[in-house]
């Protein structure tokens, strides 16, 4: 499968994906974008531009907290884990994408 | 500004680290995978994508696009102070000024005029007073038994309560001590809803007749007296024959009837000697229910009136009630005063504004090259202004902060007025005078610095960048700059009007001052003797007292003459009756005359002249009557004056009755600035238990003041001697607002002119400078120096005259309000009106001459070599 333009990826499905990864352990920027890679298998390429604003934005909304510590190559780095908020945040919103997706995929089936 | 400056800096460096960081990860895995570091790097950078953009929408993320502007617009105004600090000093301190002076002023009228009385709901408190159906009398005062039947039918209200005074002598002290006792109706303090600060209210029992004795102390008399002892309650005052004992003290704020009361005691409306109908004792107040409104009540309070009417026709048949807003009564005149001085204030501060909005089109005019450069870099037409506007609030605003400190020593200022200033104290500097002043700011900012900012963006054909830049080393200017001579206009139409005003308050106090009175007011000694309206009921008793003390003092070497009176002379009170003349009541038109009661040596003392008859007599059983000469050209007509028997026409409880002894001359009694009108004198001696004591010396009044205080202290070692004091000095703080008033204004007036005159000068010399190149080529082609000095002279006086005629229209406008506070003197007089305009154009001369022929002395070489 080849990689999906950023522009495919769906208007918050982002910062989705962010909070999905977030909630498996702390992890800075760099680990978020590769993680979401190795994960879809290569099909999903964050772009930085549209990363780190909304590594920030989430923190500004209080989902996500970040301090910074050190990285397995002992480089400064600044690490984000999930807030109490966020974790509530994440609920919903894969709640909301389960019923989004499931909708969509009977659409296409039953059209069929 | 540094805070804002860090937390800037800390937050771009973090977002710079945090993106190092991913793109050395990035470089680290390329290696890995076995590429070169060099391309490694640049593979990196490449995946990462724009770094700048990635900062900057970082940035956004943080900071909403207007504060971001308004950081740089900051940024930009503090590098803007700091580039010209003079100029922005001037602009701060000019700003400061006037803002400071307007807060002042509005702190004033928010604390006196708008905010409602330190009580609680101070709107529901009002001032109730009794009148004569017919208006024949002028006694407002309301006897005990009435007032208790308004407040027992009236439903209306809450409660009604009233006061009088007393000036009594506290004895405990080696001298007898003058203190002012307010004797108050039941309820007075449930009335105003205040409670003592120490101690109790008085109870029923102590508000009956025959009830337990009780005084509640002021809070400065607590102080005084007992040096702030809270083991006072429970202690007594020893007044007169008898010991009260203090139950209460009430708040330090409390000065209620007025600043004077010592202590409160009651007067119990149930006393035998309080039962007649015509007695008139009390100041009424009383608090409405709450959501009754004024006209309600007095509708209310008419109707029982008129209940009492049917049930005693005399004398309440013939009263009717009048009502009036507490805070009224006690505001009283001042707010006209207050309003004239904020008026001239604001006038002022709109001179300064002009003064500044001259400057700054000169300095925008500088700066029109930066102002393109931004312009044609992309800059917004909205986001110049807008930096513009910013810097002329931070100077405003500057401004304002400075001028909080003018408006809180002025509050200072205001508490020491606090004799002819009601509710002075008041006026603090709380939030609503910071938010006013702040308002001001933003509003002087928006007039002084949009029209500069205006014209400094406006994109003229042919002045984008490049003309600018081809400019820059030969500003041409046009030569006439409307909008430069409108504002210095402006300034001249608002001195000559604030000049004008001025100048009539000053001729309105010489005329004053050189009104002749009808008496001599120099060399005459006032004082007064403690006293109890309680002693009335023996009045015998009190004449014999008060002539025992007249007798003394005349025996006084240095005494030429003494007598007493109810109401001093000039001391404006006016009390009109309407009176009878042998017994007969004129149904065309009524007698009404001032009626002022003095005793034996009245006219001698005061130099009264005696014109036909004979001044007042002493021990004659009935009562003597004398009146003025304005009386019995108006009213005795017949061939004999003297003779005549005149009484009141009003059942009152002050009976002036008797036969015409004889006519004086017409004396100002009621006021230097009050024509003399018919007046009827009562030869009595004791219309009070404490008249004014008037003390003609052959010395210097107050060095007579210590031998009359020993006489008066051997002939009434009990009773306290107290206001002594010139009569002449009664006089000068009777006219202490007018002057007040007149000298703050004149202040006013003359900085406006000085302003006004510094924006004629600026502009004709920034006019010059701009035109040298111009001068200098006329000079060359043989234009006289005289004729360019001429040519100056004559712009800056056109725009002086165009102000006068404006000035003065502007003042014709305003004279109308002026109108009330003059004298002698119309609100249009033409004398004021022209040397206000001869004194502009005299002092507008004098301040474009200078400019002018600096800008004449333009030396043609030089200029034109500089081209």
């Amino acid at each position: 499968m080849s990689p999906l333009e950023k522009t495919d990826l769906l208007q918050g499905t982002l910062d989705l994906l962010v909070l999905k990864v977030v909630a498996l352990g702390p992890v800075h920027g760099y680990g978020i974008s590769q993680r979401i890679q190795q994960i879809s298998a290569s099909v999903l390429q964050v772009q930085q531009g549209s990363l780190y604003p909304a590594l920030h934005r989430l923190e500004k909304r209080g989902w996500l907290a970040a301090d910074w510590g050190e990285s397995e190559k002992g480089r400064q780095a600044k690490f984000y884990r999930l807030s109490a908020k966020g974790r509530k945040q994440l609920a919903s919103e894969e709640q909301t994408w389960n019923r989004l997706s499931k909708a969509v995929a009977l659409i296409l089936q039953t059209a069929e | 500004m540094s805070w804002m400056k860090r937390l800037f800096r800390n937050r771009d460096e973090s977002v710079e680290r945090e993106i190092s960081f991913h793109i050395a990860e990035q470089v680290e895995a390329y290696i890995a995978r076995g590429m070169s570091p060099q391309e490694a790097r640049r593979q990196a950078l490449l995946d990462f994508g724009g770094r700048e953009q990635v900062k900057q929408s970082l940035r956004e993320v943080h900071l909403s696009a207007v504060l971001e502007a308004l950081k740089f617009n900051l940024r930009s105004a503090v590098r803007f102070i700091r580039r010209s600090p003079s100029f922005s000093l001037a602009v701060i301190l000019t700003l400061a000024l006037g803002i400071g002076a307007n807060s002042a002023v509005f702190s004033a009228i928010d604390a006196v005029v708008w905010r409602p009385l330190p009580f609680p709901s101070g709107d529901q408190l009002i001032q109730i007073s009794q009148h004569d159906v017919q208006g024949r009398g002028a006694n407002r005062f309301v006897a005990p038994v009435r007032l208790e039947e308004w407040n027992r039918v009236a439903s209306t209200f809450q409660s009604i309560s009233g006061y009088y005074f007393d000036d009594l002598s506290e004895l405990s002290g080696p001298l007898p001590e003058k203190i002012t006792e307010a004797l108050v109706a039941p309820r007075f303090l449930q009335v105003l809803e205040v409670s003592p600060a120490l101690g109790r209210n008085f109870t029923t029992e102590e508000e009956h007749w025959g009830g337990p004795n009780a005084v509640i102390l002021s809070y400065g008399y607590w102080q005084s007296r007992f040096h702030s002892d809270p083991a006072a309650v429970g202690q007594k005052v020893h007044i007169g024959n008898h010991y009260y004992p203090v139950i209460g003290v009430m708040p330090s704020w409390f000065h209620f009837p007025n600043r004077d009361v010592d202590m409160w005691t009651p007067s119990a409306p149930d006393a035998p000697f309080a039962q007649r109908r015509d007695a008139t004792w009390f100041t009424v107040i009383g608090r409405m229910k709450p959501r009754v409104t004024l006209r309600q009540a007095t509708a209310d309070l008419a109707t029982v009136q008129s209940g009492l009417g049917r049930q005693f026709p005399k004398p309440d048949a013939e009263l009717t009630v009048q009502t009036e807003p507490l805070k009224d009564t006690i505001v009283g005149t001042v707010r006209s005063s207050l309003w004239l001085l904020y008026g001239s204030v604001s006038l002022l501060m709109l001179i300064a504004c002009s003064n500044i909005v001259a400057l700054l089109l000169a300095r925008t005019a500088q700066r029109e090259h930066e102002i393109s450069i931004r312009l044609s870099l992309g800059a917004s037409r909205r986001a110049v202004i807008a930096q513009l506007l910013t810097e002329v609030m931070t100077l405003a605003v500057l401004g304002s902060l400075v001028g909080l400190l003018v408006a809180s020593a002025a509050a200072h200022e205001f508490h020491l007025m606090a004799k002819t200033l009601p509710r002075a104290e008041e006026i603090v500097l709380n939030w609503r005078v910071v938010v006013y002043s702040l308002l001001c700011a933003v509003i002087t900012a928006l007039i002084c610095g949009l029209l500069p900012a205006l014209r400094g963006t406006t994109t003229r054909k042919g002045c984008g960048l490049a003309t600018s830049l081809a400019q820059a080393s030969r500003t041409q200017v046009s030569t006439r700059n409307p909008v430069q001579w409108m504002l210095v206009t402006v300034q001249v139409t608002l001195a000559v009007t604030l000049l004008v005003g001025a100048g009539l308050l000053v001729r309105s106090l010489e005329a004053i001052g050189r009104v002749s009175p009808g008496y001599d007011p120099s060399h005459v000694l006032t004082l007064q003797v403690s006293g109890s309206w309680g002693e009335t009921s023996d009045m015998k008793g009190v004449v014999q007292r008060i002539d025992r003390t007249l007798d003394g003092l005349r025996t006084l070497p240095g005494v030429e003459a003494a007598a007493t009176s109810a109401i001093l002379p000039g001391v404006p009170a006016k009390y009109q009756q309407e009176f009878k003349i042998d017994g007969k009541l004129d149904p065309d038109r009524k007698i009404l005359a001032d009626s002022r009661w003095v005793s034996t040596g009245y006219f001698e003392t005061m130099r009264i002249p005696v014109l036909v008859g004979e001044a007042c007599r002493r021990a004659s059983t009935t009562v003597d009557v004398v009146v003025n000469r304005s009386f019995a050209n108006l009213y005795l007509t017949g061939p004999a004056a003297v003779g005549h028997n005149i009484e009141q026409a009003a059942y009152n409880d002050f009976q002036s009755a008797g036969t015409v002894r004889g006519i004086v001359g017409d004396a100002r009694e009621e006021g230097l600035d009050e024509a003399p009108m018919p007046t009827i004198y009562s030869c009595f001696s004791a219309p009070d238990p404490f008249p004014n004591y008037l003390v003609r010396t052959r010395a210097e009044p107050m060095q007579m003041a210590e031998a009359v205080r020993r006489r008066i202290h051997e002939l009434e070692p009990g009773r306290s001697v107290y206001a002594i004091m010139p009569l002449q000095q009664h006089l000068d703080e009777v006219l202490s607002d007018n002057r007040l008033r007149t000298r703050l204004l004149s202040l006013f007036a003359l900085t406006a002119v000085s302003l006004a005159c510094i924006g004629l000068y600026g502009t004709l010399s920034y006019l010059g400078r701009l035109r040298q190149r111009e001068v200098g080529v006329r000079l060359a082609l043989g234009a006289l120096r005289s004729q360019i000095v001429g040519r100056f002279l004559l712009q800056g006086l056109r725009a002086a005259g165009v102000g006068c005629v404006a000035g003065l229209a502007l003042a014709v406008g305003c004279s109308r309000f002026l109108a009330s506070m003059l004298y002698g003197v119309s609100a249009i007089d033409p004398a004021t009106y022209a040397s206000v305009v001869l004194f502009i154009l005299l002092v507008a001369a004098i301040a474009s001459l200078a400019p002018a022929v600096r800008a004449a002395c333009v030396e043609p070489v030089k200029v034109l070599r500089e081209e």
